[in-house]
């Protein structure tokens, strides 16, 4: 037993397996939330936080939930980028990414890109045919090009993106510090540095509308790039390939949903954040606590490491009425899938233009009868989750 | 110190003191006014706390900037041209009182 666990009151869920939670982490999150929605998980080595209410506390005080936690394997993994730090540090580089990201730069530059991406691989998946996988086929290409652009990786390939996103997020990931892991996201993170280096100088003297002229030109350290790109590479591909994957199979999974939503288009913005409840695709994130603190009914010691599990907060039958079920006709309230607080999802109006303004209604369009096939839709994960394999129809 | 009144759709009011500065976001945020949800902490990213200024508070608040503009075009509830507001672009500054009327949705 550790110094942290002998000083709280929070009960231990020696039951929790990762392989469980990697298959189907909602009923043990429900158990979690019921029994103690502050407990310490010895598999993870974490607390993990599973209401509603204490997840939304912790985002609106970093004083005390401090994301700059100790021996974080994302700091190893990536470099020590904003989503680690706290405020002032966290403002300053957060103040870099300037206006790249936002609603006006998006309609203005990046929604025409998305748009092309969409219609280019859209025509390289219908180009399968039917039985096609639309995870692996379109959402991954699609959110990995996207992403590329807007960054301004010129010198590298959409390929590139997904590859070194995978590898530095099973990085961070990587509890069982399996060499072999390692070894990869160094490999990936030392060709990102170099991409970066070669495009440095470039952007100086030619300034584009991309996140990395942004933050070149907006003076921010050479290794604070690294880290942010890397950072950026890391949580700008996934989540918006996996809520787009999952918006597609909870629809094709309900027919009234999906006609009401094809009858109506402004519904698809309602799905979009539907899915984006229903399955967050980051489902936790971590916390350290500065002092000690009491929370979820459980006193915590200075020092405790936390996971912020939104999937379980985003499933809380205290905020959300039948909480497990895909419902786009459900009451309007907040979710906290984009985070909150300082460290409020930076893409988050990519990910709802991309997907949900472009992506999901050309799909429908462009695919008509559309539909799942007898091989079976799977999804995995829980620190990420989202489709594994989506095999579609058409006609 | 300060007020700032907080009028629901329903027509409930709730009024807190507020120190000068402090925003109209947070202030509700604090004491837990319903619909003022300020998901981004204040960073002018999320649009959740939008609010419709009542005509006597108008004048002499700070101009509407570029990145608060832009927000307001992404409002869950129709933005007003002259009334709309992030709550967490706007405080008391030096006035005694300040009153705003909650949206109907946030999200």
């Amino acid at each position: 037993m550790t110094a942290a666990e002998a000083e709280t009151t929070a009960p231990t869920a020696e039951w929790v397996r990762i392989e469980d939670l990697y298959e189907n982490p909602y009923p043990i999150y429900r158990r979690l939330r019921e029994e103690s929605p502050v407990a310490w998980v010895p598999a993870v080595g974490r607390y993990l936080v599973t209401s509603f209410e204490a997840c939304h506390r912790i985002e609106q005080d970093a004083e005390t939930f401090s994301a700059n936690e100790e021996g974080s394997l994302m700091k190893r993994s990536m470099g020590h980028s904003m989503l680690r730090k706290d405020d002032p540090d966290h403002q300053t580089d957060r103040a870099a990414y300037g206006p790249v990201l936002r609603p006006k730069a998006i309609k203005e530059t990046w929604t025409a890109a998305f748009e092309k991406n969409a219609e280019k691989y859209l025509e390289e998946f219908r180009a399968k045919g039917p039985g096609a996988d639309l995870h692996l086929g379109f959402a991954a290409p699609f959110a990995a090009e996207n992403l590329r652009e807007i960054m301004g990786f010129r010198n590298a390939a959409q390929e590139d993106l997904q590859r070194w996103s995978q590898t530095m997020i099973d990085g961070t990931g990587n509890y069982a510090d399996d060499p072999e892991v390692w070894a990869k996201a160094a490999a990936s993170s030392a060709e990102v540095d170099a991409a970066i280096d070669e495009l440095v100088p470039v952007l100086k003297a030619e300034p584009d509308a991309s996140l990395l002229s942004a933050v070149v030109n907006a003076g921010m350290p050479i290794e604070a790039i690294r880290a942010n790109m890397k950072m950026t590479i890391g949580g700008g591909l996934n989540e918006p390939r996996d809520v787009l994957g999952t918006a597609v199979w909870a629809l094709l999974s309900h027919s009234d949903q999906l006609a009401q939503v094809l009858a109506e288009p402004a519904l698809w913005a309602t799905a979009f954040e539907e899915a984006v409840r229903w399955v967050a695709p980051i489902g936790m994130y971590p916390r350290q606590t500065t002092r000690e603190v009491e929370i979820g009914g459980a006193t915590l010691p200075a020092g405790a490491r936390l996971g912020v599990v939104l999937g379980a907060a985003n499933r809380d039958p205290e905020q959300f009425e039948n909480p497990e079920a895909f419902d786009i006709n459900r009451e309007k309230k907040p979710h906290l899938a984009f985070g909150g607080g300082a460290h409020f999802c930076a893409g988050t109006w990519v990910a709802r233009t991309s997907v949900a303004q472009v992506a999901l209604p050309k799909l429908f369009a462009g695919l008509p009868g559309l539909r799942l096939t007898d091989r079976p839709a799977r999804e995995g994960g829980w620190v990420f989750r989202g489709m594994l394999e989506l095999p579609v129809a058409w006609n | 110190m300060p007020t700032i009144t907080y009028i629901q759709p329903d027509g409930a009011e709730l009024t807190l003191d507020a120190s000068p500065e402090t925003s109209v976001m947070r202030a509700a945020v604090n004491a837990g006014v319903p619909g003022i949800v300020g998901e981004c902490g204040g960073q002018a990213m999320c649009a959740t706390c939008h609010v419709y200024v009542s005509p006597n508070s108008l004048e002499g608040l700070p101009e509407i900037n570029d990145e608060e503009d832009e927000m307001l075009e992404c409002t869950s509830a129709p933005r007003d041209p002259e009334r709309s507001r992030l709550g967490c672009q706007i405080s008391c500054g030096p006035r005694a009182s300040l009153v705003v009327e909650v949206p109907a949705g946030q999200v």
